[in-house]
């Protein structure tokens, strides 16, 4: 590689900074770098961020050459910047603090002293790190990609790299010299001394002119206030879990902060940095023993918190196109479904909801009013149906989750306590479950275990979304923007069918309406269910692995980053669609008061409804919710209901087919008129979970029992 | 040495080889028999740079280490020459040289280092065995040389420490790991009065990092150069390199200039605790190793009269041994038939969440007038018989106070173990009938909830502070208890006692002692490690007749469910495998079934305790 024009390339950086400009909205140029320089000369701004995009689009080589050797052009950018700030000065700047004081001073001496025969010591002249009041940082270009520390080796030495991963523990912020300044004691001279590694060792003698000569062996004294000290921070980060492969422990790595940088992270926090990668000089033993070694750092340019910030997208984790096309077959909904918890087998509409509980419904907020987005489910059943593993696969999978059992934890373990800090007196909170599970998902086995007192605690946060403490002078109100994902045994071991929802599970009204959807899940007795699982395990135990022939599961890792991306979808329920789903929920009030239903239906079904159907549209990254969306959901909620419902129905003795069933529906959209339209029929019959083809063959069935007559374009029925 | 000839005895040899050549030699696993082991050769008769062996379980890996593979060195009458420093800790310089640390020809590489200790569990005929395969190092009176001329031996340096120790009061005990306090063994005596203001030098202990603190493990920090991915925690790993003692990579002996920068100094201290404490070992030759007995390992020189155990033999094996258990178990045949199933079980698949062939056994209903001693006395027997085991009695005390888990320590950036990161294959016997009434608390939740998670999953859940990370383990986890046990198991066998045996148990275990005589020993050591790894199908015919079983099962019984398919598929498999079986013949389905049947039945029989069943 041929060697770089460093004298050329600050040329074409000197162009940059001063010419560089965007166009805004109304057409106008503004000059991006130019005017930061204008604050930095006022000393308004001390951190100036030039972004690689930018840089890019001004001359590509360059801003390669800065990735490539990030920390010799960090330098030529502040040199080249230092020499511009004089001429970007508009006003006389008033003294910030006593450094500026001070080099205005010496300014002032050195031009009235100033005689260009006397030759000065180089030490003596104001070294261009003093003078300089501002501080570069690079902003990697948006195409480059978050490494995970495991990718960061030997060859990235030198370059600007970007980092993702969690920071584990951080230093308190110190001063780091940068530049020592002394004064001595015969002459009365300065001199400075820059410092540019983590520590040095300190000059004694003067070395001016007069002392020299006169070998009067002035001694220098160290000078606090002329010196300067720039913020320092040392934060250790380790590699977040999903980096780590399997059996592997997870790698850390030290990172430098200086000035601005510094204080922008805690440990605990998910961080991005991007720095250049550098090896460390040590002294003392560890100099000595790593003679053979050296240690590596990273010195950060720019550190973002992604848990506070959502919006800043992580490279990583958007999806290629290949990946998308995975994902954007037909059956995408059924296979997503699927892959949850791929080795319990079958409860496919059950899975369904759970994927929707993930994704989770659009937040409203209509005049300073809250409604929920987030879904909540309730699992009920019978021991042994798998409920706990699928809670604790939605847990692994969840992006933020909590997992508790509900006779593990108090009420207070799942909101907030507080507590007193055994060494200050000081007051302080800690989250609960909830609180740690803010958007994201709350899994509470064993629900019914609960004692009622702290079971309570969960009401508000089921409907309001949010935790109020008040309790030893700590009023306030916490963020629990959370889906509850609760699983429940029957009260009485078993599904007791006899009796109502409530009485099975033990649960108030007030709790249940919480929930969006109630699921009973059975374990009976079926020969063709039963030799499928049995086919299942056998395979599983002679083959070592997952049978073929199921449709592919797919990878937890990519379902995580879908499921990211739907999140940033707000689809919107079109003014069509109110009068569809209006209807279905009368419907669903009629249907409640006529029959003898277990469950019961409230207005907060209908919010439900919405909730699912903005699920589903989010699920299909749309920004619209459409008609098959509301009739998805309704018939999700139809199918809970059933699972409820239908032992009552096997008590009777009598089972309705399909047909039967439909053809009730029909009699009664029909009323006291003799035609009905198809089309209605077939959205009636949806949104109670029948399939099209089963409505089709009902309508073939009865016609062919004259009970009705279909016209010739199928589009109408008319009664005999 | 005949192995001179083949195998490099310096780094510098090495060097000159190209790796094609020595990994041909590494290959013949006869060429391992002559190198030390450093597991049973005391330090001092060692050599620094020698070729040693290590074998044991990874229990943490540290960052990379990128290090001057070829480095210029200038001395002061201006020469120059190369050197190379790979499989080195510290620079080869001559008097008045120094190392160039611009020079254009310098190369860096890049190597990790492996926290490695000796088999957690490792049971005492194991360790024996392995010190008799140990070749006797030929530099008998050689102590070790080092590169400043100070000489000292490991058990002297450690003496020291041992006694520090005591005197000091513990001031930084954090968790559950004892982390003394001591004064780190000054080299000379002007440090020596600098001692009191030296900052808290961690303990041996804690260096150590022993999964099971009740018996510590030798630890060796192996340091490889190739093939990173293809370390994993807790798998057992036989390596061959040079050994690295120079007392320079004590960080303990560092001087007070370097003590100021106060914030790394625990963790610089733990990452480079002092090299007689904890050997380095620059590792060229690497062989996963899968399972921790000595008396099947090729590479180990085996002492000449031992006969290795035939196929033929493997049945008239298996009828003794199942006497002998038999003979333990209070003459409960059933028992008897589980527990040698317990003892060859291992996980052979994992699909997603499940582990398959997991055997965890409960013992239940244990008469209640031989609790004192029986199971003690049980363990014993278990002891002679596997290569590496742990009694674990479940007091509360044990329970409450005990580090389970293992668990990051970011003073120190070391994974400080816990008692359940075993290598696999190590058997655990938990002992419920120790338990008392009283108080468990948080860590007492927790453990339980550990080993929950082992017996379900066969993953353990490593603390990271800031989240947690499952590794798979492979732990057989035994389970006796008076009642039911309070931890899930897959299998709970309520024990049907004989009333004549329980009066003579002391006297049948006596028995069982002196019937184990060291060949017959040997001939059941070595079954039950082959037919752990023995392989097993199943046929199309088979499966399906299995399928249709099932069926038939859950019609006559609502409650079974996949998880009694999933038993009965493992018992089978351990039944035939135990019987020498290459496949799954309709005669051991049917044994498998009919156990099964008869354990349901006893667990029937068991009366019912008050408090409901869980989930």
């Amino acid at each position: 590689m041929a060697r770089r024009d460093y004298a050329q390339d600050r040329e074409s950086i000197k162009t940059f900074l001063a010419e560089f400009c965007k166009c805004d909205d109304d057409g106008k140029k503004e000059f991006v770098y130019g005017s930061q320089l204008v604050k930095l000369a006022h000393r308004e701004q001390v951190l100036i961020t030039i972004d690689l995009d930018d840089l890019a689009e001004f001359n590509e080589s360059l801003a390669e050459a800065v990735i490539e050797n990030c920390r010799r052009y960090a330098a030529i950018f502040s040199d080249v910047i230092a020499e511009l700030l004089p001429s970007y000065k508009q006003q006389e700047v008033h003294a910030k603090d006593a450094l500026d004081v001070y080099i205005e001073h010496r300014l002032m001496m050195d031009a009235r002293t100033h005689n260009p025969m006397n030759q000065r010591d180089e030490r003596n002249a104001f070294p261009t790190e003093l003078m300089k009041r501002f501080q570069v940082g690079f902003k990697p270009q948006s195409t480059e990609k978050a490494h995970s520390i495991r990718e960061v080796k030997a060859q990235q030495i030198g370059k600007l790299v970007t980092v993702r991963g969690i920071v584990t523990r951080c230093t308190e912020v110190k001063p780091m010299m940068v530049v020592a300044t002394y004064t001595c004691d015969r002459c009365g001279s300065e001199t400075y001394q820059p410092v540019n590694s983590l520590s040095f060792i300190p000059v004694h003698d003067c070395p001016s002119d007069d002392c020299r000569v006169n070998k009067a062996g002035g001694r220098l004294y160290l000078q606090t206030r002329g010196s300067k000290f720039v913020k320092f921070q040392e934060l250790k980060m380790q590699e977040h879990s999903d980096q780590v492969p399997v059996g592997h422990i997870p790698r850390s790595m030290t990172v430098l902060c200086r000035g601005e940088v510094t204080r922008m992270a805690q440990p605990g926090d998910h961080v991005l940095v991007s720095g250049v990668f550098l090896p460390m000089v040590r002294s003392g033993f560890a100099q000595m023993i790593q003679g053979l070694l050296s240690e590596t750092f990273l010195q950060a340019h720019r550190i973002i918190c992604i848990n506070k910030s959502d919006d800043i997208s992580d490279k990583d984790a958007e999806l290629t196109p290949a990946e998308l096309e995975e994902l954007a077959q037909d059956d995408f909904y059924e296979r997503l479904a699927t892959s949850l918890a791929p080795e319990i087998y079958g409860h496919l509409d059950v899975k369904k909801a759970l994927l929707l509980l993930l994704v989770g419904g659009v937040d409203k907020r209509p005049d300073g009013m809250k409604i929920r987005g987030n879904i909540n489910i309730c699992l009920m059943g019978d021991p042994g149906v798998a409920k706990s593993q699928l809670l604790g696969y939605i847990s692994r999978l969840a992006i933020r989750s909590q997992y508790t059992t509900g006779r593990g934890s108090s009420g207070v373990g799942l909101t907030a306590a507080v507590m007193k800090d055994p060494l200050t007196g000081e007051m302080t909170l800690e989250g609960g479950a909830l609180v740690l599970a803010d958007q994201g998902v709350c899994c509470i086995d064993e629900f019914d275990k609960m004692a009622d007192v702290d079971r309570t605690a969960i009401h508000e946060v089921m409907e309001q979304q949010t935790i109020s403490i008040a309790k030893a002078g700590i009023m306030t109100t916490l963020n629990a923007r959370v889906s509850i994902l609760a699983a429940a045994n029957p009260a009485f071991g078993r599904y007791n069918p006899r009796r109502t929802v409530e009485q099975n599970i033990q649960l108030p009204a007030a709790l249940l309406s919480r929930f969006d959807l109630l699921w009973l899940i059975q374990d009976k007795p079926d020969r063709d269910n039963d030799l499928r699982l049995a086919k299942h395990i056998t395979y599983v135990h002679s083959h070592s692995k997952q049978p073929p022939s199921r449709v592919k599961s797919l990878d937890m890792n990519l379902m995580r980053r879908y499921i990211n991306l739907c999140k940033r979808k707000h689809p919107t329920i079109p003014d069509e669609l109110t009068d569809y789903i209006v209807g279905a929920y009368v419907e669903l009030r009629r249907e409640a008061r006529n029959q003898k239903d277990m469950t019961f239906t409230s207005a907060r079904n209908l919010l439900g409804i919405l909730r699912l159907s903005t699920a589903l549209a989010r699920l299909r990254l749309s920004d619209r919710v459409e008609k098959d969306d509301v009739a998805e959901a309704l018939r999700l909620l139809e199918m809970s209901k059933d699972s409820l419902n239908q032992i009552h129905e096997h008590q009777k003795g009598h089972v309705p087919n399909t047909s039967d069933r439909i053809f009730a529906i029909v009699r009664e959209l029909a009323g006291s008129g003799k035609a009905v339209k198809i089309a209605e029929i077939m959205d009636r019959c949806t949104t109670k979970g029948f399939k099209p083809d089963q409505v089709d063959k009902c309508i073939d069935d009865y016609e062919e029992l004259n009970v009705w007559q279909v016209n010739m374009g199928r589009t109408k029925i008319t009664f005999m | 040495m005949p192995c001179n000839m083949d195998l490099p005895s310096t780094p510098e040899e090495l060097d000159l080889l190209d790796s094609a050549s020595w990994k041909n030699v590494l290959n013949d696993v006869t060429k391992w028999h002559s190198i030390p082991l450093l597991n049973h050769t005391p330090l001092h008769q060692l050599k620094d740079q020698s070729l040693v062996r290590f074998r044991g379980m990874v229990q943490d890996m540290m960052d990379p280490e990128i290090y001057l593979e070829r480095y210029e060195v200038k001395s002061s009458d201006g020469g120059r020459r190369q050197q190379p420093g790979k499989y080195r800790d510290c620079l080869r310089l001559g008097k008045d040289e120094q190392l160039d640390y611009q020079a254009e020809s310098n190369v860096h590489g890049e190597r990790r280092t492996l926290f490695v200790v000796s088999v957690p569990g490792l049971n005492g005929w194991a360790k024996e065995h392995e010190k008799l395969c140990n070749p006797l190092p030929t530099h008998q009176t050689a102590t070790i040389t080092i590169g400043n001329g100070i000489k000292r031996s490991l058990d002297e340096r450690v003496e020291m420490e041992v006694d520090k120790a005591d005197d000091e009061t513990c001031c930084s005990s954090s968790h559950s790991v004892k982390r003394h306090c001591c004064v780190p063994p000054a080299v000379n005596k002007a440090e020596e009065s600098n001692a009191s203001s030296c900052p808290a030098v961690l303990g041996s202990d804690y260096l150590l990092n022993s999964p099971l603190p009740s018996r510590p493990s030798m630890a060796c920090m192996v340091k490889v150069y190739e093939d990173f991915d293809k370390y994993t925690l807790n798998s057992l790993m036989d390596f061959v390199g040079f050994l690295s003692v120079d007392p320079a990579l004590d960080a303990a002996t560092l001087d007070d200039d370097a003590l100021k920068d106060v914030d790394s100094l625990s963790e610089l201290q733990a990452q480079n605790p002092s090299p007689f404490l904890i050997p380095r070992l620059h590792a060229f030759g690497v062989k996963p190793l899968p399972h921790a007995n000595p008396l099947l390992d090729q590479s180990l020189k085996q002492p000449a009269e031992l006969e290795p155990v035939t196929s033929q033999s493997l049945e008239t094996v298996h009828k003794d041994l199942r006497m002998l258990l038999k003979l333990c178990l209070f003459e409960d045949d059933l028992c008897a038939e589980y527990l040698l199933c317990h003892l060859i079980s291992t996980v052979y698949s994992r699909s997603e969440m499940q582990s398959i062939g997991k055997f965890t056994l409960n013992i239940c209903n244990l008469p209640k007038d031989c609790l004192q001693q029986y199971t003690v006395k049980l363990y014993e027997i278990l002891e002679l018989l596997l290569p590496a085991s742990h009694y674990l009695p479940m007091t509360l005390d044990n329970m409450n106070t005990a580090c389970f888990a293992p668990k990051k320590d970011y003073e120190t950036n070391k994974l400080v173990s816990g008692m359940l990161q075993l290598a696999p294959h190590t058997h655990l016997l938990l002992d419920e009938t120790r338990m008392q009434q009283g108080k468990l608390e948080a860590n007492g939740v927790h453990a339980i909830q550990h080993l929950a998670n082992v017996i379900n999953n066969q993953q353990l859940k490593c603390d990271f502070q800031y989240y947690h990370i499952d590794y798979n383990v492979d732990i057989p986890m035994l389970v006796v208890s008076e009642g039911r046990s309070m931890l899930p198991s897959d299998f709970v066998l309520p024990i049907r006692a004989d009333v004549k045996a329980v009066e003579l148990y002391e006297e049948s275990l006596k028995a069982a002692l002196h019937y184990l005589q060291p060949a017959r020993l040997q001939q059941f050591r070595s079954y039950l490690t082959l037919a752990r790894s023995s392989q097993f199908s199943v046929s199309e015919d088979l499966t399906e007749m299995i399928q249709l079983d099932f069926v038939d099962m859950r019609k006559a019984n609502v409650k079974s469910s996949a998880d009694d398919l999933h038993g009965l598929l493992v018992l089978s498999r351990l039944l035939g495998i135990a019987r020498g079986k290459l496949a799954l013949d309709k005669e051991t389905w049917h044994l498998a079934t009919e156990f099964e049947s008869t354990r349901r039945q006893r667990l029937q029989a068991l009366p019912k305790s008050s408090v409901p069943m869980r989930n």
